[in-house]
């Protein structure tokens, strides 16, 4: 196992693409956070929950870590390196689970620092637009604990979105078809769910897809009216996370490479 | 022994030509199984996904009231003359008029009576005078509201102007008051003038007001529409009703009846467009708040006149159809990863040198393969919509979207046709999007990340920023092209928040599409220069 996430990581590290996308996920967090915590204001006593606007930029960062789990395995499948990884690990579990390792490790890496970035910027930011004490707002903090529950969690969140994207990846193997279901899976339905003239379909949709349920972690005001709390909406992520890794499992072991 | 070499001929020429290089990519297209597979699943989202939101959404549902579906319910809406909701609530000072006549007045003074919608501390509190608050004159077929009329007026913050029949609206000369307003009546047709000193009199513009019975109601006039405030993301907004003022002198009547003095009558009740009912993010709404019906009074030949409300169309918050075909966006993610596809797999197999050597002429196959891929996302986009656009309008009617407030539109009418060449152009503009990006990029991954993230992700971001900065994201991406799916007409003459959250899209019908036209236009130019400097 140990030797399989050193060739995965060799992999990882050796082209060029890794690191560009880290550091999207990286520029794009920090850019939108630091852009919604510079636009927004609060001119007197506002509900504005500071932390989910401080880390606003999750939602563009996490296309950079779906792009990541996407091209682990489908640029093995488009150039042909699939039969030279599976020749080289027989065992497809172990293939399996050392690129969501590597996964794992290096968008937690990326996504931390995406997270203290946003946060920060937002440190610096947010009291000059209004979110000061005169106004009831207590500054950003990672020491509060819904912050630092936040924080920690939307860093879980990008791991668990690129593990979703690699199982995806793994079970449809065109990378123009994997990037475009993520993303699909990931954007357009919360498209929907925002607009949506259906109360029902529109509460559905934010308990159980992905993106929607996931973000729930951000949120440290107003949990009652949440349509799912925190750490279970992350579990729902979890479980798409999951149910996407096994059916990459599934089809890397039922078909030919 | 000599003999001339013949060269070798194929025996059919021009086969160079464009239309051969075409053939050729259509070819290449029609062969791959899974392509056609992939514009059938086009199609098929394009259809299904309007279809399944429109069944979804209910009209009247006390739980989704808070999106402004039950605006309608809770505020004053006539039926216009054209059959088209509208509100026409305002104070009216009149007497009758004969076939031919008209009324001169000065409008002295005007301006927002103080009364203002309680805004929360901290936000911009209702302007003293709402921009398109009115005062002025009017020739009206009766006090009835929905009735046609013409008028002329002055406004907040739009000068002078001549409006008639709600949906109409000619810009004047004057600015603010003190301003003189003429209107003359001969037959139907009603002719509007100002003058800043009441001798030099500019012509505004006239109008044939069909339907005017001879003796109609003219007279004075004063509205003042609702305030209305965006204050963050989503549905968080502010307003109420508000109320104006306005002193009119030198009033001066012919083709009158003798004898008859002047009326005051309040046209319309309620107080204007905001609901009470819904739940609305809307402080100081509902009638308690309201500040109650006009009234005038009048001393030595001058009146005062005080009103509340407009006389415009009614302008819905939402736009069901427009929603229901937000659900296109799920076509538009295939279509852009088809196009990328139909160049990256050639970068992966190598075909593209067999390509590029074949016709050297790098640009035109560029053209050739645009071409295509564009012509088989129109005709995906354009079978899936024509299929979705009347089911849509069905099941919205069958849930209670219904006229006069929401217009049941036909598939030839030009918001149907609007809507359905629309999608298809959409889905053709993305498809080569994924085309030059394929080509930039030479990855599929990249390529469609980079589209979707152009044309997708921004209909997402617009909805959970602050409106400002959702607004210019939905003028500045190719996502400003979703506008041509609009089936609400808005008005420059109604204000109303246009928030991306309630499917209102800054750029109007093909303003839109002309941005995602330009990104198409300047990509294609990058991608063509690429395609010729580099490589392969």
């Amino acid at each position: 196992m140990t030797r399989a996430i050193h060739a995965e990581w060799t992999k990882l590290r050796t082209v060029p693409s890794t690191a560009w996308l880290l550091l999207a996920v990286v520029a794009l967090t920090v850019g939108v956070s630091a852009m919604a915590s510079g636009i927004v204001k609060c001119p007197a006593s506002c509900s504005t929950d500071t932390t989910k606007l401080s880390l606003t930029g999750i939602l563009l960062g996490q296309a950079a870590a779906a792009g990541l789990g996407v091209l682990v395995v489908s640029a093995e499948y488009s150039s042909g390196m699939i039969r030279v990884s599976l020749a080289a690990t027989p065992r497809r579990t172990v293939l399996l689970a050392a690129k969501a390792a590597v996964v794992t490790a290096v968008v937690l890496a990326a996504g931390t620092i995406a997270v203290l970035g946003s946060v920060y910027a937002s440190q610096l930011l947010q009291p000059g637009n209004g979110f000061t004490a005169k106004n009831h707002i207590t500054g950003l903090s990672l020491l509060h604990g819904p912050t630092l529950r936040a924080a920690a969690g939307s860093v879980l969140y990008l791991v668990l979105i690129g593990l979703f994207s690699m199982g995806i990846a793994a079970a449809v193997r065109e990378p123009a078809a994997a990037a475009a279901l993520v993303l699909g899976v990931i954007y357009v339905i919360p498209v929907i769910a925002d607009v949506s003239l259906s109360a029902i379909w529109q509460h559905r949709i934010e308990r159980w897809t992905p993106m929607n349920a996931g973000m729930a972690i951000q949120a440290t005001k107003d949990l009652a009216k949440l349509p799912i709390a925190p750490w279970p909406g992350l579990g729902v992520l979890g479980l798409w996370s999951a149910a996407a890794l096994a059916a990459g499992w599934l089809v890397l072991r039922l078909r030919d490479a | 022994m000599t003999t001339t070499m013949t060269p070798y001929r194929s025996g059919q020429s021009g086969r160079d030509g464009f239309l051969q290089l075409l053939r050729a990519e259509w070819t290449k297209f029609r062969t791959v199984r899974g392509w056609i597979i992939a514009a059938i699943v086009v199609a098929a989202l394009t259809a299904a996904a309007p279809i399944w939101l429109a069944s979804t959404a209910k009209a009247n549902d006390p739980e989704t009231c808070v999106r402004g579906q039950c605006q309608a319910e809770g505020s004053n809406v006539a039926i216009g003359p054209a059959g088209t909701a509208v509100v026409d609530t305002f104070y009216f000072v009149h007497q009758p008029i004969g076939t031919n006549g008209s009324i001169t007045v000065r409008v002295s003074s005007f301006g927002g009576s103080g009364h203002r919608p309680a805004v929360p501390t901290g936000y911009a509190p209702a302007p003293q005078t709402e921009p398109w608050a009115k005062a002025g004159i009017i020739i009206k077929s009766s006090t009835r509201p929905g009735t046609v009329y013409a008028a002329a007026m002055v406004t907040g913050a739009h000068g002078v102007r001549m409006q008639y029949n709600f949906t109409h609206d000619i810009a004047g000369t004057g600015t603010a008051a003190p301003q003189w307003l003429r209107l003359t009546r001969s037959g139907d047709t009603i002719t509007g003038y100002d003058s800043a000193d009441g001798k030099q009199w500019t012509k505004i513009g006239s109008a044939v007001v069909s339907g005017l019975p001879p003796t109609a109601q003219v007279g004075l006039f004063v509205a003042s529409p609702d305030f209305n405030e965006a204050t963050g993301n989503g549905d968080n907004r502010i307003g109420g009703p508000t109320a104006a003022s306005a002193v009119f002198d030198h009033v001066h009547l012919t083709g009158g009846s003798a004898g008859q003095s002047w009326t005051g009558s309040q046209v319309g009740t309620g107080t204007g467009g905001l609901p009470t009912n819904a739940r609305v993010k809307c402080h100081g709404c509902g009638p308690s708040n309201g500040p109650g019906p006009g009234g005038f009074a009048s001393t030595n030949g001058a009146f005062s006149v005080h009103g509340t409300g407009d006389m415009a169309p009614f302008e819905p918050i939402v736009d069901p159809l427009h929603v229901s075909f937000f659900g296109t966006l799920f076509g538009l993610i295939v279509v852009i990863a088809l196009g990328a596809l139909f160049i990256t797999s050639e970068y992966r197999r190598g075909l593209i040198r067999t390509t590029l050597a074949s016709s050297p002429r790098r640009g035109r196959v560029l053209a050739a393969k645009t071409i295509v891929i564009g012509a088989v996302a129109f005709v995906a986009g354009l079978v899936g919509a024509a299929i979705a656009f009347p089911v849509t309008e069905q099941k919205l009617a069958d849930n209670g979207w219904r006229p006069p407030v929401w217009p049941h539109y036909s598939i030839i009418s030009g918001i149907g046709l609007q809507v359905v060449l629309g999608t298809a152009a959409i889905a053709a503009g993305a498809a080569v999007l994924g085309l030059v990006a394929g080509v930039v990029f030479r990855r599929s991954t990249s390529a469609v990340m980079a589209i979707i993230g152009l044309v997708v992700v921004p209909v997402i971001l617009a909805v959970v920023m602050p409106i400002g900065v959702g607004t210019w994201l939905l003028r500045l991406t190719p996502a400003a092209a979703l506008s041509l799916q609009s089936g609400v007409q808005r008005y420059t003459q109604v204000s109303n928040v246009c928030a991306p959250y309630h499917a209102c899209f800054p750029l109007a019908g093909w303003n839109g599409f002309a941005v995602l036209g330009a990104w198409a236009i300047v990509a294609f130019a990058g991608a063509s220069y690429l395609l010729r400097r580099r490589d392969v």
